[in-house]
């Protein structure tokens, strides 16, 4: 059978209610987007929906849930003590901050500028599962949220849909993880809607760490009001496929938003980094740096796109999109796409595509470091842009170990 | 210490070392010089390992070794360090970061435990007081944006971390004011010791007034015609190439 098929026959058989309903048959009107659609061109997800999946954990009829080891938690956490922990859909465990609010109460309702598109109308029909975090105004919090996402269900395509709200002058730092112990195939489709309030400040930071059976969409849209700053960096160091929705939109003046990201990946592994920065309102800011390395036959696409609306003036943005081609078998696909109507903004964009750097590597090797290493320093060097910018310092050790890890090297880049 | 016995190579075809002899011992300091083109940077790369050079024939012993079995890290690791002409600028990785993976690498491959920070910083700082390099030289990232007295006082920086048995030094004087010169000569004769060996490969005879050799040779298209003393060096800042290279 068929996902699409599959998908119907779940909800015929246990119901959606109204708006869910209009959403699910948007979907099944639109079904899930091909390499026919512009926005999906280099990224098909043909061999994806190819999979069967379980769709719910009332379809598979197993009424209650793995427990959670508290070592698997350790395993996998960055070691902070405000902890989101969910497992198979559950939450399980969060933490209770002052001016913090945090259940999961999944959305039932579609946000006024959430534009339609299949694969948010999917989830927002199918969500079950997701995190609700409000901060009250001027709230600082000082050490970062963890937000952790378990699996252990084999064969799961799971919808998450998550929620964020940052009031007015408050600041936070979030550290989000899609874990998968299946190690199965399993699809996550997840929705993440934030706003930003005026005067507030928060920085995002995705790890997309999983296996090589794991497929992740992940849509994130991001309203800004005005003087508020918002950044995210978007870690990726494996998986078998990935494609990020990253969808800034800016509200009121003087508003800034940062993009960043790393992609790591090696043997077959696939990841899509779409971003696209609406800036609405005058003088307002949006800065993007995304480094991608690939190794063995992996590919990347990377799709950056930047509007400056009419009113829009002054507004200073800056893209680059560099990329690393390790081997013959890896490639990658950039396109950095700026609609402008405004004529008084500074807008700058760069893309490059390379190899190391044939005369440093002998340099270093000149001065004892073997081969396989010189290549993972100057590999570290190129991503160093980004991850020497990560504040958060056990974040960062952990970014340089995976970076360690990932091309078979026992360095310390810290 | 070093041999080199007929030693022919080039690169892709066309053949740029026609045969070179050379005996360097412990304790010596030779001084190779000659006009540009001669393959004064070719001798230093394929003794270095730079892979794009192709050795015909010939051999290069080292403490009885085949130096040319080795790859680039191995010849480093027995002891062998070339100081560029050029040294490469690597964004991203910090001067001492970068020295760190070096001292930590050639360690562990001669089955050493990583040295401890606290010596490695204190060795740091002997060396660098040695060459007058001042401490925020070390956080900055390798050789970007060094003036080109700041680059060869960083290869020698790195030569005094690694304390090598030989070192070959490719046209340090090449970019150097006359100050930068003496703290560079400075910092390579404190290192030489009974032990050691350094081989000097230079155009002009400016250096060799601040590292005095022990012996010249003149290398002129892919050989060596002429050698001898100190005074050698001397003679040919007087009178050119052109008086050895004619009777060719």
């Amino acid at each position: 059978m068929s996902l699409i098929k599959h998908l119907k026959h779940h909800v015929d058989q246990f119901g959606l209610d109204s708006k869910k309903k209009e959403a699910f048959s948007s979907f099944i009107k639109n079904g899930f987007p091909t390499t026919d659609n512009e926005e999906w061109k280099y990224t098909s997800l043909k061999k994806v929906i190819n999979e069967d999946y379980v769709l719910s954990r009332a379809e598979k009829n197993t009424k209650d849930s793995a427990t959670l080891e508290p070592s698997i938690i350790q395993k996998h956490s960055l070691g902070f003590n405000n902890k989101i922990v969910f497992h198979n859909g559950l939450l399980v465990d969060y933490p209770i901050i002052d001016g913090v609010k945090i259940s999961n109460d999944v959305l039932i309702e579609k946000h006024e500028d959430e534009t339609s598109y299949s694969l948010t109308d999917l989830n927002f029909s199918l969500a079950d599962s997701g995190y609700s975090i409000k901060i009250d105004k001027n709230t600082i919090v000082d050490e970062p949220i963890e937000i952790l996402f378990f699996n252990s269900e084999k064969q799961i395509f799971g919808q998450y849909r998550n929620n964020i709200k940052i009031e007015k002058g408050s600041n936070v730092k979030l550290i989000e993880r899609i874990i998968d112990l299946s190690n199965s195939r399993t699809f996550i489709n997840t929705f993440t809607y934030i706003k930003c309030e005026s005067n507030s400040k928060l920085k995002f930071y995705k790890i997309q760490n999983n296996h090589d059976k794991s497929s992740l969409i992940d849509h994130t849209n991001i309203s800004q009001e005005r003087d508020s700053v918002c950044g995210v960096n978007t870690l990726i160091f494996s998986g078998g496929f990935i494609r990020n929705n990253l969808n800034f939109k800016q509200n009121g003046s003087n508003c800034e938003s940062n993009m960043s990201g790393i992609s790591l990946l090696d043997k077959k592994q696939f990841a899509d980094n779409h971003t696209f920065v609406d800036h609405k309102k005058a003088n307002c800011r949006s800065n993007e740096m995304y480094k991608g390395i690939y190794l063995d036959s992996s590919k990347g696409v990377f799709n950056g796109k930047i509007m400056v609306r009419k009113d829009a003036q002054k507004i200073d943005a800056f893209q680059s999109n560099n990329n690393l081609l390790l081997s013959n078998a890896s490639s990658i696909d950039s396109k950095p796409q700026l609609e402008i109507y405004a004529d008084d903004v500074k807008c700058s964009h760069g893309c490059t595509i390379g190899q190391l750097d044939e005369e440093a590597l002998f340099y270093m090797r000149s001065r004892g470091i073997g081969k396989k290493e010189a290549q993972a320093v100057l590999t570290y060097a190129f991503a160093s842009e980004v991850i020497e910018n990560i504040s958060i310092s056990k974040l960062k050790n952990f970014c340089q170990h995976l970076v360690a890890k990932k091309l078979g090297v026992n360095l310390d880049f810290s | 210490m070093l041999k080199i016995k007929d030693l022919k190579a080039g690169i892709e075809e066309t053949q740029i070392l026609k045969g070179i002899n050379l005996e360097v011992k412990a304790g010596e300091v030779h001084a190779i010089m000659g006009p540009n083109g001669s393959g004064k940077s070719t001798l230093s790369s394929v003794i270095a390992g730079k892979e794009e050079y192709e050795v015909e024939s010939g051999e290069i012993i080292f403490n009885g070794e085949d130096l040319l079995e080795l790859a680039p890290e191995d010849r480093a690791h027995k002891g062998v360090f070339m100081s560029f002409q050029y040294p490469v600028e690597i964004p991203g990785i910090s001067v001492s970061n970068f020295i760190k993976t070096s001292i930590s690498e050639s360690r562990k491959a001669i089955g050493l435990p990583p040295l401890p920070t606290k010596d490695l910083l204190r060795m740091m700082r002997d060396k660098m007081e040695l060459l007058n390099i001042n401490q925020g030289y070390l956080s900055r990232s390798m050789n970007e944006g060094f003036s080109g007295g700041e680059k060869k006082r960083n290869e020698i920086f790195q030569m005094a971390m690694l304390e090598p048995k030989l070192s070959i030094l490719d046209e340090t004087d090449s970019g150097l004011d006359i100050d930068a010169l003496r703290i560079v000569a400075n910092g390579v004769n404190k290192l030489k010791n009974k032990h050691n060996a350094t081989v000097v490969i230079t155009h002009y005879q400016r250096l060799l007034e601040y590292i005095i050799p022990d012996f010249v040779h003149v290398l002129y298209d892919g050989k060596i015609i002429k050698s001898g003393g100190k005074e050698l060096a001397i003679e040919l800042e007087e009178r050119g190439y052109e008086w050895i290279t004619k009777k060719q």
